[in-house]
């Protein structure tokens, strides 16, 4: 992997760096318009990309000059819509917000954000800068960005053969937090056990959301839970309520470690039956009670919309116009994104991991009648090696209701032998590598009027999408 | 699936070891894996979960199943094993089939010695022992095994460990490796050995991908019993498609340590 060497500017002239500064910026802005104009990838990564080869110090310039609010979200699920959350919070009340969209969170992807919204002279005119970045770019990420506000939503067993194991990945975040000074602050999850523990010795001021209601969740974590043993005396914890995967009300029997008072607390939640939205809330806030409509399903989405709200309240936002801010977020690429294509229906998921796999499966059971599926990965250097994982996934349950289900991506037969052994009967059971040749395979099988679920990691859903978007059902993704 | 065969009344009993601590990397698909083939032959699966502070008699199970972890995890195992320890070696030298992987493997053997930490101590039962190393063997893997029921046989998978596995004179490798580091990267060879006890590095889980192997285990699991069987054939183009995708992913990838390095979280 390359890593940006920081070069020793304090040689150059102030106005060779200037210039330099203004060349990565240009050639980062002219390399993303022709990505865009040749539909590369979205466009999203590459104008980073080139201007940190010309200039590797380009967003630590542009980020460190500006006024602007910086808030990072990070955590193995939910970066995405919480990010465009917060956006939409921090719009309504009238700030202008920067911000790295379409999922590209590795470093060039954000530094695309200072490129992108930077004029030649590195000067930004936003309020507010948004930074969704992956667990394994913030150490690299952070000190560039010198962020205010850190968000962390959760940590899930995620890609483990990109970070090996779970608990290095929560030691590098817990020294991330500890070099903050004490003028920023840390919003953290406080359902994770081990999320709620990050930066016990940390300067910056630390405040926690989460749910606090016993109106949604089960009585034990799932299947696939990563952490349910006490972080410090590996008792396994008690849990009141489990709301998804290992996040809940848990306490520890032997040493009594539990979550800590919430500043950002759900109170009470209707989920919607039909497993489409909008679900219900209420709030407990350091500014008051509120009522909440999330017009995005599931309890995952409780859980952006929360840890948005606390990052609001962590900037000293006003909480009046988030009803109307959360009516403008749409669902982001690919999470249970509802798409005409004709007669027929498709529902998009971006599924990386068994917690998102199984919040899309246990939505979609809700949905009635039987199903017509479409499953595809592949293994990338994004989408990473090791597919596990899918062995985590819960469908046991919905296999009956399975009526036909295509297998694509240089993974179907990973993907065709899970639900072989899930006693999907082979017969119907399709593989067809090709993606768009899979995709025309199961919208074959949809019966006109109904319904088809596709569920595929990140590259399939970014291949996926644009075939749709070619056959006109869906916009550019950079449009939106 | 094929229509379900007529009831052979026999059954597997199972002793699932720590099934929340060491359940890493979904190497719960072995347990779907030899249930699941079982259930297709008319055979009966009885599965028990063995947890901490738990010591049952390990000889009255016919197959014995501990998988991955982390070190914090390994930690926790390695203080209690130490109470199953006599039981689970009765068990193995009696023929009981162990089914162990990764952090199971390292805890069978002597001891794991982590490259930052004191030594958490092993059952004992494989005559082998682990050390730890600051890199991470992170590849697709092809072994050569061989074995008297099955003949010369390829089993593929993906390994993830930091551990350096060495074997003592009283095992024999699970394989040879054609493609992947296997126990230490030096001898070429991967996993272990001893009476009807294996060892390996392999996740993937490892079994539904190998349904020779799988078998192989089911059938030692039920002669342990019933004396001589013979398993009856199910159809395995799905399983035997998987195999084939992922020894041309191994034979790819041969001599690259690994696509990605997680150089970000090295210390
Ligand atoms: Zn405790």
């Amino acid at each position: 992997m390359q890593t940006d060497n920081s070069n020793n500017d304090s040689t150059t002239p102030n106005g060779l760096r200037k210039a330099r500064l203004a060349f990565a910026i240009s050639a980062g802005k002219i390399a993303g318009a022709s990505g865009r104009l040749f539909h590369i990838g979205g466009g999203t990564s590459l104008p980073g990309m080139i201007a940190r080869r010309i200039d590797p110090n380009v967003l630590k310039s542009v980020v460190g000059d500006s006024k602007a609010k910086k808030i990072v979200i990070t955590g193995s699920n939910g970066k995405t819509t919480t990010a465009r959350m917060t956006a939409a919070i921090a719009d309504a009340a009238g700030h202008r917000v920067s911000q790295n969209r379409t999922g590209s969170n590795l470093l060039q992807g954000v530094t695309s954000v200072a490129v992108n919204f930077a004029d030649l002279f590195g000067r930004l005119e936003s309020d507010v800068l948004l930074f969704e970045i992956d667990e394994a770019t913030i150490p690299l990420a952070v000190p560039e960005i010198q962020p205010d506000v850190v968000v962390i939503t959760n940590i899930f067993r995620d890609q483990l053969d990109r970070y090996g194991e779970l608990y290095s990945v929560a030691q590098a975040l817990n020294s991330m937090l500890e070099s903050l000074p004490e003028t920023a602050t840390i919003l953290l999850n406080g359902n994770d056990p081990q999320v709620a523990n990050f930066g016990v010795n940390a300067k910056a001021r630390r405040i926690f959301y989460g749910l606090e209601t016993k109106d949604i969740g089960t009585p034990v974590p799932e299947q696939s839970a990563d952490i349910i043993r006490c972080i410090h005396c590996n008792s396994d914890f008690l849990y009141e309520v489990a709301y998804m995967s290992h996040l809940g009300l848990y306490r520890c029997p032997e040493c009594g470690y539990t979550l800590p008072p919430l500043d950002v607390a759900v109170t009470s939640a209707a989920l919607a039956d039909n497993g489409e939205g909008p679900s219900h809330i209420k709030l407990r806030t350091p500014l008051g009670e509120m009522k909440l409509d999330i017009p995005l399903p599931g309890v995952h989405n409780i859980y952006n919309a929360t840890a948005a709200i606390g990052a609001a309240v962590a900037l000293g936002f006003p909480l009046d116009s988030v009803q109307t801010a959360m009516n403008n977020v749409r669902t982001a690429f690919g999470r249970m994104e509802k798409i005409q294509a004709g007669d027929k229906t498709i529902f998009l998921s971006f599924v990386k991991n068994p917690t998102s796999f199984n919040l899309m499966l246990r939505l979609i059971a809700k949905h009635e009648g039987k199903k017509h599926l479409l499953l595809s990965m592949s293994h990338t250097v994004v989408d990473g090696q090791d597919f596990a994982w899918l062995w985590d996934v819960e469908l046991e349950d919905i296999a009956p209701d399975i009526l036909d289900a295509v297998c694509s991506g240089n993974k179907s037969e990973e993907l065709a032998l899970r639900l072989k052994y899930a006693e999907i009967p082979t017969d119907k059971i399709i593989e067809v590598e090709d993606r768009e040749a899979a995709l025309d395979e199961a919208i074959k099988n949809v019966e006109p009027g109904g319904t088809l679920y596709i569920m595929s990691g990140y590259t399939p859903t970014q291949e996926l999408r644009r075939i749709m978007q070619k056959r006109g059902w869906v916009k550019h993704f950079w449009e939106e | 699936m094929s229509e379900q065969k007529t009831d052979t009344g026999m059954v597997i009993k199972i002793g699932h070891l720590y099934p929340t601590l060491m359940s890493v990397a979904a190497d719960r698909g072995n347990l779907f894996s030899i249930e699941r083939r079982s259930r297709w032959r008319g055979i009966s699966i009885d599965v028990e979960p063995i947890y901490v502070k738990q010591t049952p008699d390990f000889t009255k199970y016919d197959l014995i199943l501990i998988h991955g972890a982390a070190d914090r995890e390994m930690e926790v195992a390695s203080k209690d094993i130490q109470h199953k320890a006599s039981s689970l070696k009765e068990a193995a030298e009696s023929n009981t089939v162990f089914l162990s992987v990764c952090a199971g493997f390292q805890l069978l053997g002597h001891y794991y010695k982590p490259f930052d930490g004191p030594e958490l101590k092993g059952v004992g039962l494989f005559d082998l022992y682990t050390e730890g190393s600051t890199t991470r063997f992170m590849t697709h893997m092809a072994l050569e095994c061989k074995f008297p029921e099955t003949g010369t046989k390829l089993l593929v998978g993906y390994e993830n460990h930091s551990g350096r596995t060495f074997l003592g004179s009283k095992t024999q490798p699970l394989g040879k490796v054609l493609a992947g580091w296997g126990n230490n990267g030096k001898d070429g060879v991967e996993g272990v050995v001893y009476k009807n006890a294996f060892g390996t590095y392999t996740h993937g889980p490892v079994l539904p991908k190998n349904p020779w192997f799988t078998d192989l285990i089911i059938q030692r699991a039920l002669e342990r019993r019933y004396g001589k069987v013979t398993l009856l054939p199910l159809d395995d183009s799905t399983e035997n498609a998987a195999h084939a995708a992922a020894l041309k992913l191994a034979m790819e990838f041969k001599g690259t340590m690994s696509a990605i390095e997680a150089t970000a979280w090295k210390h």
